[in-house]
């Protein structure tokens, strides 16, 4: 009967996240977690982001009361620069990183904004003859995606600008024949190697990050990010 | 930065159409925010990146780069302009004095011009302004406007009688007062820079003007302004003050201060084309701190590694031939001197940009690295994973609540909701949605509301992922460390995702599309029905369905089944609702009733 067969359901999120380990960890990822509280060196110095830049304005960072220099992170390369900064002590190069956690903005919300969502960041790095590339990285995100969006899903580089990427990359992934913008990624800047403790004449690789939410969205068509965070079971419908 | 394309046609005749156009700006240089058409010219409203913001917001900025990209010829406008004959001051009259009292002016370019006459501008100049949603006020601050959206130096008029004394730029004076152009009172910090004369401020530095010196039509001899601001000071006041201008996005993302020569002669040339009968004095140029000469190298190896693309020398020197950089090449190995416009190059891979999303970024092909990393497996994901399996495997249904919260150890020092603090469990969250669900409760075909969620709450000091549980009755909550210890008899030899040696079957969600639940409320109705031996609940199930209309969002669904004396009950759940209006008891009941009917007309079948 029907009653015995229902099964207890599971967030959209955590379904989505489990396939993005998943997929991951195919090509060699280590799942990393990190700190949502976040000093301000892991959340915007190590990642050179100038002490001057808008993105640490007021109005963008969720700042801590009373615990001067501490922030709610803003994405999760926090945890990836942790994680590369440790592997580098512990001898672990060449090595890849990948982080599913929950960001925090201070905005406004809306049906495509909101103070709390779910950033994937990853992160590879190898000595110079490993040679990991934008390449690479194009590879790595095309099977992502093929894997999230379905076989017939392609990605596609275009410029763009982050302190922690030189060059940067803005990733744009096909679904349903539309173009779609999905990621920030490029090569990592050698300023946030150095301040990991790596040798950029020695050391290159690649950066990403983006939404969570916005692919579960895109993929299932939920219409307001905001119904992910209400506790309520109507959106368990995967 | 909106860019009209007649405008940038006149730099670069040959620039490909306006839908072509659109994709070279996405694919090598800049996101397109939008395409507008407006009488006979196109309008692009492009997304400068913040590393290019030097050089590309300007219409010649953009025709450079689209000329040296494209490898298509450019018209230099300069050559053509009428410059104006310059004078000494005028017997009797001093010189103009500028005095620079701050290192954070770099540059500063002043020339006195008498005998204007302000008045309305030329055709070509208010279309110039119209197209790019700009408004013409007069011609001497129309100039000094299309001299910004032209060759992205902003610049500033001062009416000179208006000026006591002389120019100097300094930090304001705690407290000192001024009133902007559009006669708003600041109050000033001692680190605002100001362009002051020997009395008044006339104007926040690059930001906006004042009043006291403001050109009106009465204006007959004015002071133009040809600058250069720090980019930090410039956006740290602007803030302050909350003023945007167009002024203030330049200077803030840093200019060339080589730019002012250039920039003089042109807006020379503009008030001249416009008041023929001007005088024009020397031009007066303050320049204690010249930028350097920069020097860059880089090698065609390097670039190659970084792209993932084989480039070689004979491409690099094409691109560098094409953008007018000067360079020396020595076996694969540049040395380049970008040009002075280019603050963002400064580095080996800069240049790798540069190269990359000049020859376009499609030519980069996907490769997997053939790399074997040794990755570890995270034991919290692990103990996430068991817990959250083994919650699930007991009913509990999962969700997720908000950080944020009206009471807590933890404080945020500024937020755009009422919820100031971070929460210190998941209890009062997950109590929340219990209650919420279990209004929800005949929708979601649940006797019950069972609920998890796995989360981080923050305490004094620390950080801690927890692990929460319950129902309407009880709610438990422990750290994930507990819950893992106390229920992990079976948690050895548990494989968790990212476990290299054992992956697990694949799990792969099936494409299903979400669907939106209805706003309105819902009205749940049963109904059991007495059908003989041979009767199964499918062919119940069919009459309802036939009969229940296009209100039924969920259902019918069998809730409950016995036999009695040779025949079989089942009984069935109906969830009633609209996506647009609040459905009644009464059209609900006449459903029901046409179900009923429906039913007792097969014999032997009975409503109880």
């Amino acid at each position: 009967m029907d009653k015995e067969n229902k099964k207890a359901t599971e967030h959209p999120l955590s379904i989505l996240a489990n396939e993005a380990y998943q997929a991951f960890s195919e090509m060699g990822f280590e799942i990393a977690l990190g700190p949502e509280l976040e000093s301000e060196w892991y959340n915007f110095d190590v990642l050179n982001v100038p002490g001057d830049h808008p993105a640490r304005d007021m109005q963008d960072t969720f700042w801590i009361k009373d615990k001067q220099g501490y922030v709610l992170r803003t994405h999760c390369t926090s945890v990836s620069a942790r994680q590369i900064e440790k592997a580098g002590k512990e001898g672990r190069l060449p090595c890849a990183f990948i982080s599913i956690g929950k960001v925090f903005r201070n905005e406004a919300t809306d049906a495509t904004h909101e103070m709390q969502f779910y950033q994937i960041d990853g992160v590879m790095i190898g000595s110079i003859e490993d040679g990991i590339s934008l390449a690479n990285l194009k590879g790595v995100l095309a099977r992502f995606y093929k894997k999230m969006l379905g076989e017939d899903s392609e990605v596609e580089f275009r410029p763009s600008f982050f302190p922690f990427t030189e060059p940067s990359i803005e990733i744009h992934a096909k679904f349903k024949g539309k173009w779609l913008e999905m990621m920030g990624s490029g090569q990592l800047h050698p300023n946030v190697l150095k301040n990991c403790g790596l040798d950029p004449t020695k050391v290159q690789g690649f950066a990403f990050g983006g939404g969570l939410d916005r692919i579960a969205m895109i993929k299932w068509g939920i219409p307001d990010v905001r119904l992910f965070y209400q506790g309520d079971l109507r959106l368990n419908q995967f | 930065m909106k860019i009209s394309y007649n405008w940038l046609k006149w730099y670069i005749p040959e620039v490909p159409e306006p839908d072509k156009l659109a994709d070279i700006f996405t694919y090598h240089i800049a996101e397109v925010e939008g395409v507008e058409k407006k009488e006979d010219d196109t309008i692009f409203d492009i997304n400068i990146l913040p590393n290019r913001a030097h050089d590309l917001l300007s219409h010649q900025g953009i025709a450079r780069e689209l000329a040296s990209l494209l490898n298509i010829k450019y018209v230099d406008s300069a050559p053509e302009y009428k410059i104006p004959a310059s004078v000494k001051a005028l017997a009797g009259k001093s010189e103009l004095k500028i005095d620079i009292q701050s290192d954070k002016c770099r540059r500063y370019m002043g020339r006195i011009i008498r005998n204007v006459k302000v008045g309305s501008s030329p055709e070509w100049v208010v279309k110039h302004l119209e197209s790019i949603g700009q408004r013409s006020i007069n011609n001497l601050v129309d100039a000094a406007n299309i001299l910004m959206y032209d060759c992205g130096q902003p610049a500033h008029v001062f009416d000179l009688d208006k000026v006591e004394g002389g120019l100097v730029i300094r930090n304001a004076k705690i407290g000192e007062k001024m009133t902007t152009l559009d006669n708003r009172d600041l109050e000033l910090s001692g680190q605002d820079l100001l362009v002051a004369d020997f009395k008044m401020a006339l104007g926040l530095a690059g930001i906006k003007g004042g009043k006291i010196a403001e050109v009106t039509a009465e204006t007959k001899n004015v002071i133009i302004e040809i600058a250069n601001f720090d980019p930090i000071v410039t956006r740290k006041s602007a803030v302050r003050a909350n003023i945007f201008t167009d002024a203030r996005k330049r200077f803030e993302n840093d200019l060339s201060p080589e730019l002012g020569p250039y920039a003089m002669r042109e807006l020379s040339a503009l008030i001249f084309e416009m008041c023929p009968e001007a005088i024009f004095e020397d031009i007066v140029d303050v320049y204690p701190h010249k930028q350097g000469i920069r020097k860059l190298s880089f090698s065609a190896d390097k670039i190659s590694k970084i792209l993932g693309l084989k480039v070689s020398v004979k491409e690099i020197e094409d691109i560098l031939k094409r953008y007018n950089f000067q360079y020396k090449e020595n076996k694969g190995k540049f040395e380049i001197l970008p040009p002075p416009m280019r603050l963002d190059l400064e580095i080996e891979e800069d240049m790798a940009e540069e190269i990359g999303r000049i020859l376009g970024y499609d030519k980069v092909k996907g490769e997997i690295p053939e790399i074997n990393f040794k990755p570890k497996i995270n034991e919290t994901y692990k103990n996430i994973t068991f817990a959250r399996n083994k919650l699930l495997s007991l009913g509990y249904n999962e969700v997720m609540t908000y950080t944020f919260s009206d009471k807590g150890e933890i404080e945020l020092k500024n937020s755009a909701s009422d919820k100031k603090f971070l929460r210190t469990n998941l209890s009062d969250g997950l109590r929340e949605s219990i209650k919420l669900n279990q209004l929800n409760a005949q929708f979601l075909g649940m006797n019950e509301i069972k609920v998890f969620e796995i989360g981080t709450i923050f305490k004094k000091g620390k950080e801690e992922l927890h692990v929460a549980y319950g129902d309407k009755k009880e709610v438990k909550e422990m750290s994930l460390a507990e819950y893992t210890k106390s229920a992990g008899s079976f948690l050895n030899g548990l494989a968790g995702v990212g476990d290299p040696e054992n992956r697990g079957p694949e799990k792969m969600t099936l494409p299903m599309k979400f669907q939106m639940w209805s706003l309105f409320p819902f009205i749940a109705r049963d109904i059991a029905v007495f059908a003989p031996e041979g009767i199964k609940s499918v062919d119940v199930a069919e009459v309802i369905k036939e009969n229940m209309g296009n209100m039924v969002t969920r259902g019918p669904e069998l809730f409950d089944e016995f036999k009695k004396g040779g025949k079989t009950s089942y009984a069935f759940r109906l969830i009633f609702q609209s996506y647009d209006r609040t459905l009644t008891d009464a059209e609900v009941g006449d459903i029901m009733t046409k179900i009923t009917n429906k039913i007792k007309e097969n014999s032997g079948w009975e409503v109880r």
